[in-house]
């Protein structure tokens, strides 16, 4: 076969330099990098170029490929996390096999994070290219093979997001599940009363959305629900969802007769606590589903005892079944949209102000739930407490946004409802007086600028400057608020009947369970990760995964819908084609070197090596192995070939970085997920940090062997980095535990041998945390500088032993 | 090259001030100094250019209250990043800013002297005390205003001030010198409350209290120490002797107890007790081992009395973590640095005794639960967490509450039995009875209490003037 000659034959590589504009070539002098490429073994032809990424740039490569018969090719530009599929899409139209291509990331991991130190970074570029060649030489050519996909998807969360990506998809004519934690769908939507800019109201738009939904013959509804357990990949997810009883069953018709005969009383959550329910109860009038729901932890019923059957008796159509039991249902799905949505940020931490303490004070929710027709008081703005309208409010921004106290980004829709609420308030009580203090009010989209000088001509006003601490009248209950007019320089202290606290948004509860379960990335917001914050603002980092609304960053509802819309179409791409095709980095036994000892078997996170060690037998389930490399780190015998991340290729990268000056340099393994892209991150962020560290990638930091560590060692290099993604975070399940039992198991070893443990370093970072990264390469530099040559020495003739 | 001015670590974080006027609105200066003084915008001159903030006379007018951090949304500390700047104006002679400041502050603040050794430190910055000495004396010479400032001061109302700590000091200053008779009463046989009582002499030299207090004198105000309203005479006595207005200022001299077995023993005493005997000489025997139990200034104040006394291990026990301590953190840092060591998230369940006397004290681990009222982190025990510690003395500073039960029963008091004002008049719910200081807002610092101290005055003599207006008119029917 082709494939194979074209293994055999003597590399013939070619080298890319990319400039990226002054991106690397402000740092590193891309020509000299070109001319030492050109001085490598098996290179052929060696160039750079402003931007190897554009068509012209693209084709220099294949025009070289065929005219100087290349069978290898390195690229030194960006992270091969953005740029690698371009390339070897490249490599493929030039006749190459796709597999037969590497980068060198000389601008994440090198001109960006070292701007000031011009010389030291082209010496550095150097290295990561002299590497890429040692790699791609020993590099062979492969086959990906195809996953089918199944066409059916699950959208966790029934808010606006989840509910527009389940139309979408519906429409498009694939099976949705949709499940949603609540008794009903609708999220945060259904409590807001009006929406900004155009001030519709907000229930009116988003019913007829959520009975579309709850009808269409495509989605299927799991209210009261909430998933379990996620196995399985792109394409073929195997789900299990609990779905809690609602003891009532579809005969309800939703009379409310129960409910008016029920004898408990509890605060209502969907009116923010200013109402009261029952044990048995609708949410909301609107809700999808209609029936009716009995709060198991309120109900006087408890299993086995039954206290109280009033409800039974009430109900004509007998839909009330104390006997409904939970039940886990089992869903095999091909693409999942997590639309988790968000949750209200707790403003009683803001002791200064008095929430909870004082009675006229509360946050913007509960005021959409007051100026509501359907909520507690008709739509009446009333002070809470003596049920009075009151002559003049204050809104106060920023609470828990933009602060450490509570959070640190901008909530973004708070600037907007607050002046859509003010101008509520002037619309029906146009006497009111309304303060609004502020920090800067971002009024940037589509129509927000013209809602803001709306409020002003209705005589808003806007004081800038926050107040440092509200006082009660005690006899009153009004408020003194007494901050800083910082555009005035002068102190106010201003008295109002009622306070509003625009209260930020915060990630939601549940969202640590639903990052495990789907082995997302967090921001350090606590927010969902994308995979590209720009050309791929809705896909994560797990193939088949995508995001919309709030679960990602705090957006307003049109902001939501576009993103539920995006991301449908993205599953929907992928379900289109039907299928998709595997990355080939799954290991091949090599039968002649294996004990059958199972080690392997053991270590393996997703159960797809089968070990026989009577009949002699190992087998590899393709379908089910993801690539993370453990099973090759952990195998004594090299019996286990991990394709594209082979041990002789890693090998050849840790020669190629330690050929020179080896003990003023530190060899960082990182796992592509997490540490690699922190590392990127660092560099997107221009984090400054030494750069004496080169960075080899793989898929796991479970694929790196005790054996590539000890080999960079004994080549006398002077510290050793492992870095991955935090425990439990892990991509590959949970392959990093046996990252940490390897590095473990070596710090013994050097603390044996008389080796400083301390150039052994293990790093847990996410994808989010550039900084953690860079300072931890900060942190190993400054020990670096006290290592003497006597220990460089030692440890070289130590590990070269063993 | 030369370091920079403000370090990279607090230039990083101070970034994200986005001047929301939370500092400058909770600064008791500013209320002092009015237009003169703003931490906010002097926090953005100092980043965005530092070198001209150095000789600014708003850097030495910060009273190390921390009421600014404590509010701050993002946790900056200003008390300590003009600190910075002020160290730097020292190494390059700068002088000039901190003179001016002192005469501001002799112009718009009572007792500016004590101000200036309990609150400012200017000892902080590096430089030698005695150019600090020099510059402070020469303002103590200066004798401030005679009585009477204002023209018709023909005042004939009298006013009565119970209790002589700064708040009550700072009234009867300001209403003398305005023409008001006034009559201190004091239960303790000397002026000064907390100042004296609790303040230790290596933060304020009792010369400079004793001056001042001579000062007040000169002005005309009565002091009747060892004068304690309820048992010497009583609060209905006082408003029959005629004074038309009534200013209470006992501050927080009760300390709490820790309701747990062994408090009555020996060598367990109370730190506001404990800082009294040291100021008065009294003997104090501590043993070797000294255990102090709470996370506020007088915690601090009693851990470095205590090693100054001689004690040889000094180990402050605080239920919480370092973060939510109470005591200003450049205390903390002091006390530290002076060899106290402190002990988070430990709670004393029992103490132990031989022979009548403390021997060590049981503890249990504590850890961080949800937020309680104090919009703290509720300190939870970690079962099976006990250890025991061996003491020779325990000294509890957990906290201080104030005595109201000699004042009428109608008086507001809210749930923490704090006495409930108007916050901008000080007015209680009696006429004509005003309070101040901590006995309103628990224990705070001397700046606070001064403040208190100047706005019950002036609202003192609105009150006084509205009711001999009334009075007046009343006579011309």
């Amino acid at each position: 076969m082709v494939i194979e000659e074209k293994a055999k034959e003597e590399p013939r590589i070619g080298v890319y330099v990319c400039h990226c504009g002054l991106n690397i070539a402000g740092t590193i002098d891309c020509e000299e990098v070109t001319k030492f490429a050109a001085t490598l073994p098996h290179v052929v032809v060696a160039k750079d170029n402003r931007y190897t990424c554009s068509d012209q740039g693209q084709e220099v490569i294949k025009n070289d490929i065929k005219e100087n018969n290349l069978n290898r090719v390195v690229v030194a530009s960006c992270s091969p996390r953005l740029h690698e599929p371009t390339f070897r899409k490249t490599c493929e139209d030039a006749g190459l096999n796709k597999y037969l291509f590497e980068m060198a990331n000389i601008r994440e991991h090198c001109s960006w994070v070292h701007l000031h130190e011009k010389e030291t970074a082209t010496e550095k570029a150097k290295d990561l290219v002299k590497a890429a060649v040692a790699k791609v030489a020993l590099l062979e050519p492969a086959i990906e093979t195809e996953v089918p996909i199944l066409r059916k998807a699950l959208v966790i969360g029934g808010g606006v997001a989840g509910i527009q990506a389940a139309l979408d998809l519906a429409d498009t004519g694939y099976k949705v599940y949709l499940v949603e934690k609540q008794p009903s769908i609708g999220g945060r939507m259904a409590q807001i009363d009006k929406t900004f800019p155009t001030m519709d109201c907000s229930i009116c738009i988003l019913a007829p959305k959520m009975s579309d939904a709850g009808h269409h013959p495509n989605i299927e509804l799991l209210t009261n629900s909430e998933v379990q357990e996620v196995k399985g990949y792109i394409g073929n997810f195997k789900i299990k969802v609990l779905r809690k009883p609602r003891y009532v069953t579809d005969d309800c018709s939703a009379c409310n007769e129960c409910s008016e005969d029920c004898p408990v009383t509890a605060p209502n959550e969907f009116d923010a606590g200013l109402a009261t329910r029952k044990a048995i109860y609708t949410p909301f009038a609107q809700a999808v589903p209609s029936t009716y729901i009995i709060d198991h932890d309120l109900c006087l019923n408890k299993e086995n005892v039954m206290a109280c059957d009033k409800c039974i008796q009430a109900c004509e159509r007998q839909a009330i079944n104390f006997d409904m039991k939970a039940e886990t249902v089992e869903l095999e799905v091909g693409t999942i949209i997590v639309a988790t949505g968000a949750d209200i940020y707790d403003a009683s931490a803001y002791l200064n102000y008095g929430y909870t303490r004082y009675p006229n004070v509360i946050t913007s929710l509960e005021f959409e739930r007051l100026i509501n027709a359907g909520g507690p008081s008709g739509g009446s703005l009333i002070r809470p407490n003596d049920l009075e309208v009151p002559k003049s409010v204050a809104f106060i921004q920023c609470v828990g946004s933009r602060s450490e106290k509570g959070n640190l980004y901008c909530s973004n829709v708070c600037c907007m409802n607050t002046i859509k609420d003010s101008l509520l308030i002037k619309e029906h009580w146009p006497d009111v007086k309304i303060y609004v203090f502020y920090l800067d009010i971002r009024a940037f989209g589509k129509g927000f600028e013209d809602l803001y000088r709306r409020a002003k001509e209705e005589g808003v006003i806007f004081v800038r400057g926050l107040p440092a601490e509200i006082i009660e009248d005690s006899k009153t209950h009004n408020l003194w608020l007494i901050g800083e007019n910082t555009l005035q320089k002068e102190i106010y202290k201003v008295n109002v009947d009622m306070v509003i606290l625009s209260v930020g948004i915060e990630p939601c509860i549940d969202s640590d369970i639903i990052q495990r379960l789907f082995t997302l990335s967090k921001t350090s917001d606590g927010f969902f990760m994308e995979a590209h914050p720009k050309l791929k603002p809705v896909d994560t980092p797990t193939g088949g995964v995508f995001l919309a609304g709030c679960a990602e960053s705090p957006k307003d509802i049109k902001d939501s819908v576009t993103q539920a819309s995006a991301s449908a179409a993205r599953a929907g791409i992928l379900m289109g084609q039907g299928k998709v095709t595997v990355e080939a980095i799954t290991p091949k036994t090599i039968p002649e070197n294996c004990q059958f000892c199972g080690l392997c078997a053991q270590v393996c996170p997703y159960n797809a090596i089968v070990v026989d060690k009577e009949k002699k037998i190992v087998e590899i389930i393709e379908a089910a192995c993801a690539g993370c490399g453990t099973c090759g780190a952990e195998c004594p015998f090299e019996a286990l070939h991990m394709r594209h991340f082979t041990n002789a290729q890693i090998h050849a990268q840790i020669d190629a970085l330690t050929e020179m000056n080896a003990d003023k340099k530190i060899i960082a393994f990182c796992c592509n997920w997490c540490a690699y892209a922190g590392a990127d991150f660092a560099g997107v962020s221009r984090m400054q940090y030494p750069p004496n560290v080169r960075i080899i990638r793989t898929m796991c930091s479970g694929r790196v062997s005790q054996k590539f560590i000890e080999h960079a060692f004994a080549k006398g290099v002077g510290a050793v980095l492992v870095a991955g993604c935090h425990p439990g975070d892990c991509h590959y399940i949970n392959a990093n535990h046996q990252t940490q039992k390897r590095v473990e198991r070596l710090w013994k070893k050097m603390e044996r041998i008389g080796v400083n443990k301390e150039r052994l370093q293990l790093l847990w970072a996410s994808a989010a945390e550039g900084e953690r990264v860079a300072s931890k390469v900060r942190e190993m530099q400054t020990n670096l500088k006290k290592l003497t040559l006597d220990e460089v020495e030692k440890s070289k003739a130590a590990f070269s032993r063993s | 090259m030369e370091s920079p001015i403000i370090p990279k670590v607090i230039r990083e974080k101070t970034k994200y001030c986005f001047e929301c006027g939370i500092c400058t609105a909770s600064c008791p200066m500013v209320e002092l100094l009015s237009t003169h003084y703003n931490p906010r915008s002097l926090l953005q001159k100092a980043l965005n250019e530092p070198e001209k903030t150095l000789d600014d006379d708003k850097l030495w007018l910060c009273a190390w209250c921390y009421k600014c951090y404590k509010r701050c949304p993002q946790g900056l500390k200003p008390p300590e990043i003009f600190q910075l700047l002020k160290n730097r104006a020292m190494k390059l002679g700068l002088f000039n800013g901190f003179k001016r400041a002192t005469s501001i502050m002799k112009e718009k603040v009572p007792f500016p002297l004590i101000c200036w050794y309990a609150c400012f430190h200017p000892e902080r910055a590096e430089i030698g005390d005695k150019k600090i000495t020099e510059v402070l004396k020469k303002l103590a010479k200066q004798p401030k205003l005679a009585k009477g400032i204002e023209e018709d001061s023909n005042h004939k109302d009298k006013v009565a001030i119970i209790g002589s700590g700064p708040a009550g000091l700072t009234a009867a200053s300001i209403l003398a010198e305005i023409g008001y008779p006034v009559t201190i009463f004091e239960a303790l046989p000397e002026a000064g409350g907390m100042l004296r009582k609790s303040m230790p002499k290596y933060r304020l030299p009792r010369k400079v209290l004793e001056s001042e207090i001579q000062r007040l004198r000169d002005l005309g105000v009565k002091l009747r120490t060892g004068t304690k309203v309820s048992k010497d005479i009583s609060f209905d006595e006082i408003k029959q002797d005629g004074y038309k207005a009534i200013f209470v200022a006992v501050g927080a001299h009760k300390s709490r107890k820790l309701g747990i077995e062994g408090e009555e023993l020996e060598r367990v005493v109370d730190a506001l007790d404990f800082l009294w005997k040291v100021n008065t000489q009294q003997q104090v025997n501590l043993g070797k081992k000294v255990g102090i139990i709470g996370g506020g200034n007088v915690a601090i104040d009693a851990a470095r009395t205590a090693l100054l006394q001689g004690a040889k291990e000094v180990i402050i026990l605080y239920r919480r973590s370092r973060e939510e301590m109470l005591a200003n953190p450049w205390e903390v840092a002091e006390a530290e640095k002076e060899g106290v060591k402190i002990k988070f998230l430990v709670t004393p369940v029992r103490i132990s005794e031989k022979e009548g006397r403390v021997q060590g004290l049981k503890c249990v681990r504590m850890k961080l639960g949800v937020l309680d009222e104090t919009g703290r982190k509720k300190p939870m025990p970690i079962e099976g967490s006990e250890f025991s510690l061996k003491l020779d003395t325990v000294i509890v500073a957990i906290g201080e509450t104030t005595e109201t039960t000699f004042l009428p029963e109608n008086l507001e008091v809210d749930k923490g039995g704090w006495v409930q004002v108007n916050p901008f008049t000080m007015e209680t719910n009696i006429a004509g009875v005003f309070a101040g200081g901590d006995m309103v807002t628990g224990p705070a610092t001397v700046i606070e209490a001064i403040l208190a101290g100047k706005k019950a005055a002036y609202s003192i003599n609105q009150y006084l003037t509205r009711i001999r207006k009334k009075e007046e008119n009343h006579c011309g029917d």
